[in-house]
């Protein structure tokens, strides 16, 4: 078997390719829920305290008592990325779910009453989509003020948009198809309809965008934490792991790539999850 | 397709000759220097910034200046000096000099440099030269200077770089602006062009009084904001020298036997503001609970990896007036806590600004809010852009915040007046208030005496740290690096880099 890794456009950044089959289904659901297993049991797997630092153990590198090493501050770096899975999944779900919601009842209205409504809204995802994504983004937190909450408010005032235009998109197709006519003529009420016989049908894609738009959450929390914006130290973040290590690159490689190769296997795993899933419901994007 | 192609040739000539230009140029002995930000002016009254001072210090020469240990002073364009018995009249001798434009450099155009800083209302110095009543030029190579009360500090303020000499005709002809940006130099060097934000290029002043002591043909301070890439440059030999080396990489920088690391001695203290006027925080016994909450030693060893020392005076260690034996609080959690509580501080949580992006700062944040946490002291770090953090230290918007201070002047009343004497500032944004101290500060500054001048300063160091004025952290060595063919590269404790003794082989 062999894997391509191919470049693709938009959002998604990357995406892993099997050849199909259920086989990045697992793979990916695997990778996920062991990140997920290891984030519940944080207080039980990670030998230290994540923030307690131990200034005269500064810098160490990877051995029997540190795994991973030691930063600057002599904090453990298995125990800082165990206990970053936390944030980071939870930035992936939030980071996801708000803008699915929104972005999937708007686009769902703008595809079903059409007219006015849909022209108004394509206009508003016309101007979000104007801006630079991630300068949009740094820009609402400034405003709001750096942090994870800022940061999903940010996610959901922005992110919306990539699902409304899915779900208008396929409501837009079915809107035509036999039984929605049909519940149309029996008299049902719009949100009957949309909800009962047009969203179940429409809303697949979107699901499986969901997967793929993860690791652009995930990598997006990292970095808007990496620039300072979003989790606030001494919090363990992959994101701002990297940020602090950073300057310790060429002395310390431990520090950054622990944490670098933390998000790469999270991100792969939602990666090869879309895929699996897309497979599977016969979506493609 | 002509025309397009022939861009294309002209474009690659332009290209290679330009990189011919630098090969040549910098085999004739031009220094490239990597430093982290551009200069922000070239006119010496109108910044306070080292970035700044330490560019203009070798492209103009003072009157008197510092020399190269940075506890004297000798002379400048001014060839000597006479003191009246009064300590009121100063007659100063020039040196036969001139301007980079070859025009002589006179006594006129030292008074009205001077007058400059003490009027101009662009002037961020002239507080201190109040001091000066009047000037008068007799002839072209005297300047008699009368001032309205004996002032210690006097000469010593004469060599700081904001009371740099400056050709008068210059400035009335070119206008402030144009003249910061490409002066009329009296000092090694002359502003060959500034590319703003990228570099200043510096071309030697063969008009220079000394400029047989200047072996460099030029020099560039090229700006490299990224530490890491600054100092893969100086290892890759794409710079001769780079300054601001992070503590981090200077263990490995010092093996690498193509460089030579200068650790030179500064009067860099660095510090935490409390700011007096929030809460708890304008109790001395809540102040010296945080002092004793704090392991300075800590922040010495994980942030300055020991090349900073232990602070306990807010006169830097090796300049003048510094009191050795002033009080070292030790670190002691337990007993802080005790005392915040005794003091009914405690669970106080405070704001603690931190400038983003400086790594330094962010370091010393991130232990003090852990070390502060153990004498159940909540810390909320606010990171903003340091083009803020300063308006909001002014604005009195922080609880606690780091800051340094390197001296620019010999004398320590620089220093006092900024940071105990109740100046416009509000004593460095701390809104430090004892009346004892600021008339302690204005007395030291007019007794002659020595010993005596030294006693006061002791008191004041003593006073400063039993008040906890703020926090002494560490004094730390100027970090910078050079080739191992370059020869001469210092700067002193002032910050002056002696750039015309430099030599690249």
């Amino acid at each position: 078997m062999t894997a391509i890794l191919r470049t693709g456009t938009g959002r998604t950044g990357f995406r892993l390719s099997f050849g199909g089959g259920p086989l990045p289904l697992y793979l990916g659901g695997a990778i996920i829920l062991g990140w997920f297993v290891l984030a519940l049991l944080a207080p039980v797997v990670a030998p230290y305290d994540p923030i307690y630092q131990d200034v005269a153990a500064r810098l160490q590198p990877p051995s029997l008592a540190h795994w991973f090493g030691t930063d600057n501050f002599g904090r453990d770096i298995l125990s800082r990325v165990i206990w970053s899975a936390r944030i980071d999944l939870q930035i992936a779900l939030f980071g996801v779910v708000f803008p699915f919601i929104i972005g999937t009842v708007l686009g769902s209205c703008a595809g079903y009453f059409g007219g006015w409504i849909d022209t108004i809204l394509m206009r508003i995802i016309d101007v979000v989509l104007a801006f630079p994504f991630l300068v949009l983004m740094m820009a609402i937190i400034v405003i709001l003020k750096p942090g994870l909450s800022s940061f999903y408010v940010a996610m959901a005032l922005v992110g919306w948009v990539s699902y409304a235009r899915l779900v208008r998109a396929q409501i837009l197709v079915i809107k035509s198809s036999d039984f929605v006519v049909a519940a149309t003529s029996l008299g049902y009420s719009h949100s009957r309809i949309m909800f009962r016989h047009l969203l179940p049908n429409a809303i697949l894609g979107s699901v499986v965008f969901s997967m793929s738009d993860a690791v652009l959450v995930l990598l997006n929390g990292a970095a808007i934490s990496y620039l300072g914006l979003g989790v606030q130290p001494p919090t363990a973040e992959w994101g701002i792991m990297i940020a602090e290590g950073q300057s310790f690159i060429t002395s310390a490689w431990w520090i950054t790539t622990f944490p670098g190769i933390a998000i790469v296997t999270l991100a792969m795993g939602f990666s090869l999850l879309a895929d699996g899933l897309g497979e599977k419901l016969g979506v493609r994007e | 397709m002509m025309k397009r192609r022939l861009l294309h040739l002209a474009a690659a000539t332009a290209l290679s000759a330009l990189t011919l230009g630098t090969t040549l140029a910098e085999a004739a002995g031009v220094l490239t220097i990597g430093r982290r930000e551009d200069s922000s002016t070239f006119d010496p009254i109108k910044t306070a910034q080292n970035i700044d001072f330490w560019v203009f210090a070798n492209v103009y020469d003072v009157l008197v200046r510092v020399d190269k240990t940075g506890t004297k002073l000798e002379p400048g364009l001014a060839e000597s000096w006479t003191v009246s018995d009064d300590g009121l009249t100063y007659t100063l001798t020039m040196r036969d000099a001139k301007f980079s434009d070859g025009s002589p450099i006179t006594s006129e155009d030292a008074a009205y440099s001077l007058q400059r800083i003490r009027d101009d209302e662009g002037s961020l110095w002239s507080d201190s030269y109040q001091v000066i009543s009047d000037m008068k030029t007799p002839d072209e190579k005297t300047l008699v200077i009368t001032l309205s009360e004996a002032s210690a500090p006097f000469l010593s303020s004469l060599a700081m770089p904001g009371a740099s000499i400056i050709s008068k005709a210059g400035m009335e002809e070119m206008g402030p602006e144009a003249y910061a940006e490409k002066p009329i130099a009296s000092g090694a060097f002359m502003v060959d062009d500034w590319l703003r934000g990228d570099r200043v290029i510096l071309a030697k002043n063969p008009e220079f009084w000394e400029a047989d002591r200047v072996s460099l043909d030029g020099v560039e301070w090229i700006s490299i904001p990224d530490d890491n890439t600054r100092m893969l440059k100086i290892e890759a030999g794409e710079l001769d020298a780079a300054i601001f080396v992070p503590f981090s990489r200077i263990e490995q920088l010092e093996q690498n036997p193509d460089l030579k690391v200068h650790l030179d001695p500064s009067t860099r203290e660095d510090h935490l503001l409390i700011n007096h006027e929030h809460g708890e925080l304008s109790k001395k016994e809540v102040r010296q609970a945080l002092d004793l909450a704090i392991d300075k030693q800590a922040v010495v060893d994980a942030v300055t990896f020991g090349i900073g020392e232990v602070a306990y005076s807010y006169v830097p260690k090796g300049a003048l007036y510094h009191y050795a034996d002033n009080l070292k609080r030790p670190y002691d959690p337990e007993k802080a806590k005790q005392m915040l509580a005794d003091a009914g501080a405690e669970g106080m949580t405070l704001d603690y600004l931190v400038n983003a992006g400086d790594e330094v700062d962010e370091q010393i944040a991130i232990l003090l809010q852990q070390q502060l946490a153990q004498a159940g002291v909540t810390v909320n770090l606010i990171k903003m852009d340091p083009s803020q953090t300063w308006d909001m230290l002014v604005a009195g918007d922080y609880d606690l915040s780091v800051m340094y201070w390197t001296n620019d002047i010999l004398d320590p009343d620089q220093k006092t007046t900024f940071v105990l004497g109740h100046d416009a500032n509000m004593n460095y944004m701390t809104r430090y208030n004892n009346e004892t101290v600021k008339q302690l500060v204005a007395d030291a500054r007019v007794e002659m005496d020595p010993a005596k001048r030294e006693e006061m300063y002791v008191e004041l160091q003593k006073t400063a740290k039993d008040d906890v004025n703020w926090i002494d952290l560490y004094y730390s060595p100027y970090r910078n690096v050079s080739r191992a063919n370059i020869e001469g590269f210092y700067q002193n404790p002032l910050g002056r880099f002696f750039l015309e003794d430099t030599v690249k082989n």
